[in-house]
């Protein structure tokens, strides 16, 4: 049975075929990560909660008055296990200097941008399935095959300190991400890793909505008003520091 | 910010200030108090509270409510996420648009840059 057919209350169908679509590319490889390496991600950014020096840093006045090592799960090199920690504990507080030190550690830059991706869509599932009352759903085995790794040259850096493919830059099998004038910056945010960025916003687009420009909720059918999305996303941003 | 696009599409009024914290109860927004209950207790990773605040929705508004508000929820765990990652800063015309507002509430403060 698909993980989400599972779930305790009637999901709307499109959530959950996407719920479910996500389960399963979770450990199929991806652009630069195996399977195994997907799934080491997801797991490390649930442990990420239980880390003792994320946890110190949290609440220290800078992250970086807190020296120390990230207790992991012991399958990721330190540099990946600081990403994701850092990206699930302490998110309003990333710096250009948290990224660099990504690569510096030895982390190719497009690799960095597939375990921020795949640690998003952790924390993302976790927070959902939270919410809603139900067990996370069991992860998958991990499929075979290699991801390809191929870079996209298109890409710059910038409009923040990663690289990412601007709208003017695409390549025609990339140009319809960015259909409907959808240019806002988050949309190119993860786009150095365009087949990635892609898995996420699939998912992303049946949570919220895949057009934010429509007129209130414009024959879309939820349960709740405009004006209650968008405190509910107003606020959780608030509470993650988020300045975007 | 699409809330008070929302009001003013709709007509309705609402204190944008609800979004920092303050008081839900005069905000103008339908069942504020619950969505607020509702987002803190998924941020801050209560269990105890989000259950008890996922069955207010449900007894006020229905399960399908619930399940929306979760959804958006969810999402908004990842959106500040990949923003503040990669750094992006907000476009130029949003900046614009929303200087007075941003001075109103504050959030000048989350902007570590």
């Amino acid at each position: 049975m698909p993980a989400h057919d599972a779930a305790p209350r009637a999901l709307r169908p499109d959530l959950r075929d996407a719920l479910n679509r996500n389960h399963d590319r979770l450990a199929q490889p991806g652009c630069w990560l195996d399977g195994r390496q997907r799934l080491d991600v997801a797991a490390e950014a649930r442990n990420a909660w239980d880390c003792p020096l994320c946890q110190v840093r949290k609440e220290a006045l800078s992250p970086h008055a807190v020296s120390g090592d990230h207790v992991g799960l012991g399958r990721l090199p330190a540099p990946w296990v600081d990403v994701i920690h850092r990206l699930v504990t302490d998110p309003g507080r990333l710096s250009a200097r948290w990224y660099h030190d990504a690569m510096d550690g030895g982390m190719v830059e497009d690799e960095i941008i597939e375990v921020i991706s795949v640690t998003v869509q952790a924390v993302v599932i976790d927070c959902f399935t939270a919410a809603i009352g139900m067990d996370r759903p069991a992860p998958p085995e991990p499929a075979p095959g290699q991801p390809a790794r191929k870079h996209a040259a298109e890409a710059k850096t910038g409009p923040g300190w990663a690289a990412t493919i601007a709208p003017e830059d695409a390549q025609p099998d990339f140009a319809d991400f960015y259909d409907n004038d959808s240019h806002f910056y988050i949309r190119r945010s993860l786009t150095l890793v365009p087949g990635e960025t892609r898995r996420l916003w699939d998912l992303l687009n049946h949570l919220y909505l895949e057009d934010p420009r429509v007129f209130e909720l414009d024959g879309l059918e939820r349960d709740i008003s405009r004006a209650q999305i968008e405190f509910l996303a107003a606020r959780a941003s608030a509470l993650l520091g988020c300045y975007y | 910010m699409r809330l008070r696009v929302s009001g003013d599409q709709t007509g309705n009024e609402y204190d944008l200030g609800l979004v920092m914290g303050q008081e839900t109860a005069a905000s103008g927004l339908p069942h504020g108090d619950l969505m607020n209950d509702f987002v803190e207790a998924i941020c801050a990773r209560d269990g105890p509270r989000t259950a008890k605040s996922r069955q207010a929705i449900v007894d006020a508004l229905g399960e399908g409510a619930m399940l929306d508000a979760a959804a958006v929820v969810a999402a908004f765990n990842a959106y500040p996420r990949m923003a503040d990652a990669t750094g992006i800063p907000l476009e130029d015309a949003k900046e614009a648009a929303t200087a007075e507002l941003r001075e109103e509430l504050g959030l000048a403060a989350f902007n570590q840059g």
